[in-house]
């Protein structure tokens, strides 16, 4: 048998994973999930995460869209067709500038959901977790924690004794069967 | 809903015991003499610019006033959204908003003044006296087109009603909101909570009536020719970011004080602050850009000679108001909203900063605002426009009816509980995360 994906240790309540989670933190693994049916407050400080990049990306998509805007009304009113409207001038950032704002709101959403798709390699519609027979109670009434074999410190007996430790409900062996 | 949560037991803080009566003392006392150091002013006059002098003072009761607007706004937001989070700073608001009724009073010389003084060429709202002479027009403000179109608006006997008006809306709002706040922290009594609801919903349209005309009334009129629609919302969204961000400060003075907020306000309150200061930064800024662009658009002479007064002279020379206006787009908007942006930034001694700074901002916006008016040199249409520039009594007034404001603050807070601890949303404010 090829080596399983990862050990996942199934908790009953939020503060059981909860504190679990702190402790996977602290034992120093990388390569490990937790599984909730609902967002929990101040998970992600337990498990030592990182801000999201996502306003990277909706600040850039912004940059470009005000960018764009600006620059079709520049090229338009100076070089493609230039027309005296209202006595204005072929190009101020003035008048044009409705267009730039929208046009900055538009890309920066669409930054948004990009950046949210790349970030969480979506879509994915395979998880090697979906192979667990409980899988359906982790999106209702179960929390899990799982620990990937390909973290460095990973090692069948010492992480099962760990996990162990944690006093989980149970504990479970996830295959990855696309590897079988 | 339960009639008893007492999370806190009422007797941890006892509200007797609660002293800070001789410093706030001091506040009146400094306040009185700087008002009083400002009316010499008002009085005497300046020779050059006649009316410069009122002008300082409306701009200091403006200043203080903008602020306690704001926070009134945000207690009625609050309260509609039955907020959960902003319960203790709601507190805060309430101690502050008491100072409604004092700058009634000192706003009451400049009414008396304008309406009774024979002589009315210290009065900067030139359509109260009929002899003045139009800047830039022709002949006095009774033969003018424009003050016979708008005189039953503006005319002296329904601008002293409107005044009354406007506090009267101010100040009663804030007391109700007051005294049933401090009433809950007593009998524990949720029926407050429920009127203060519905007081909220009534309260914020008379609120926005009362300061979108007091904005037309006391700052555009000034210039009486002009026309804009969007001029209230401008001052309400400037209203705003100055009362949250005099909040913001008020949260790190309370922050520090044993018998204050320590140990109570979390981080995830400041955050939250400065998301909403963020997102007023940006209203702040669609509005005044809007209100331009409109103008700009349409260029017609009545509307567009209002922003050419803030860039050239009569003879078509860059004036100091120029820098004032570039000033007011990169440092009011693009710093703060840039700045903001940054999810560090909206924590501790960052986000102080910019609530400084945003305040002194919000102060020149004002300045940008009301100072700038034609003052005609001869009955040929010659004027010149009265430069950007700090008088002693915008500094008196400045100060004084600050320190009248935080003696009315420290007054409160000396008297009734730092948090609402009866309040039913308490424990949730108090455990407020992100």
């Amino acid at each position: 048998m090829s080596k399983p994906y990862g050990y996942l240790a199934l908790f009953e309540s939020a503060p059981a994973v909860y504190h679990a989670a702190r402790s996977v933190r602290e034992a120093g693994f990388k390569k490990w999930d937790v599984f909730t049916p609902f967002p929990i407050h101040g998970m992600d400080g337990a498990m030592g995460l990182h801000r999201s990049k996502v306003p990277a990306f909706t600040l850039i998509g912004g940059i470009i869209g005000f960018a764009t805007g600006m620059l079709t009304a520049w090229y338009m009113g100076q070089f493609d067709y230039p027309l005296i409207v209202g006595g204005k001038p072929f190009f101020s950032p003035i008048f044009p500038f409705p267009v730039a704002y929208e046009l900055t709101i538009l890309l920066a959403a669409f930054g948004t959901i990009g950046g949210m798709f790349i970030t969480n390699r979506l879509p994915m519609h395979y998880h090697p977790v979906m192979n667990y027979d409980k899988f359906r109670h982790l999106t209702d009434d179960k929390f899990a924690v799982v620990i990937e074999s390909g973290d460095e410190l990973f090692s069948e007996a010492a992480t099962r004794e760990f996990l162990e430790s944690l006093h989980p409900a149970e504990i479970a062996v996830i295959n990855d069967e696309e590897e079988e | 809903m339960s009639t008893s949560s007492d999370v806190i037991s009422p007797s941890g803080s006892a509200a007797a015991d609660r002293g800070s009566g001789n410093k706030s003392f001091l506040f009146l006392i400094v306040g009185l003499v700087l008002i009083a150091l400002s009316a010499i002013g008002l009085f005497t006059g300046s020779e050059t610019d006649p009316a410069r002098p009122f002008v300082g003072w409306i701009l200091g009761i403006s200043f203080w006033l903008s602020i306690l607007i704001g926070m009134l706004f945000l207690t009625m937001i609050w309260w509609m959204f039955d907020a959960g989070w902003s319960v203790i700073i709601r507190r805060q608001l309430e101690h502050a908003v008491g100072a409604f009724p004092y700058l009634a009073l000192i706003f009451l010389p400049l009414v008396l003044l304008s309406v009774l003084s024979g002589d009315k060429t210290g009065i900067p709202w030139i359509w109260m006296n009929s002899d003045a002479i139009v800047p830039g027009g022709h002949g006095t403000v009774a033969h003018d087109v424009l003050y016979q179109s708008k005189a039953g608006y503006l005319g002296q006997g329904f601008f002293i009603v409107r005044y009354v008006l406007y506090f009267g809306v101010w100040t009663t709002l804030a007391l109700l909101f007051r005294r049933w706040s401090f009433n809950m922290d007593r009998t524990g009594d949720h029926s407050n909570v429920h009127r203060s609801r519905k007081l909220a919903a009534a309260g914020l349209f008379l609120c926005a009536f009362a300061t979108t005309f007091a904005a037309i009334d006391w700052f555009k009129s000034l210039n009486y020719h002009w026309f804009s629609t969007m001029y209230g919302v401008w001052f309400f969204a400037a209203c705003m970011r100055a009362g949250l961000s005099a909040t913001v400060l008020t949260l790190f003075y309370m922050a520090g004080r044993e018998d204050g907020l320590k140990g109570i306000i979390k981080p995830a309150h400041f955050y939250l602050m400065g998301c909403i200061m963020l997102a007023f930064t940006v209203f702040w800024a669609y509005i005044s850009f809007s209100q331009y662009f409109l103008i700009y658009n349409a260029n017609i002479p009545e509307e567009t000679f209002w922003y050419n007064m803030r860039e050239l002279n009569a003879d078509g020379s860059k004036n100091s108001w120029w820098w004032v206006s570039m000033g007011l787009i990169f440092l009011h908007f693009f710093v703060p909203f840039l700045y903001l942006l940054w999810y560090r930034n909206k924590f501790a001694a960052r986000l102080r900063f910019i609530a400084i700074w945003i305040l002194t901002f919000h102060l020149l916006d004002l300045y940008w605002n009301i100072v700038p008016q034609k003052l005609a040199e001869d009955s040929h249409g010659h004027y010149m426009i009265r430069p950007f520039g700090i008088s002693w009594v915008d500094v008196t007034m400045f100060l004084g009816v600050g320190a009248i404001v935080i003696w009315s603050f420290l007054k409160s807070a000396a008297r009734e509980r730092p948090i609402p601890i009866r309040d039913p949303r308490i424990e949730e404010s108090i455990n407020c995360h992100e």
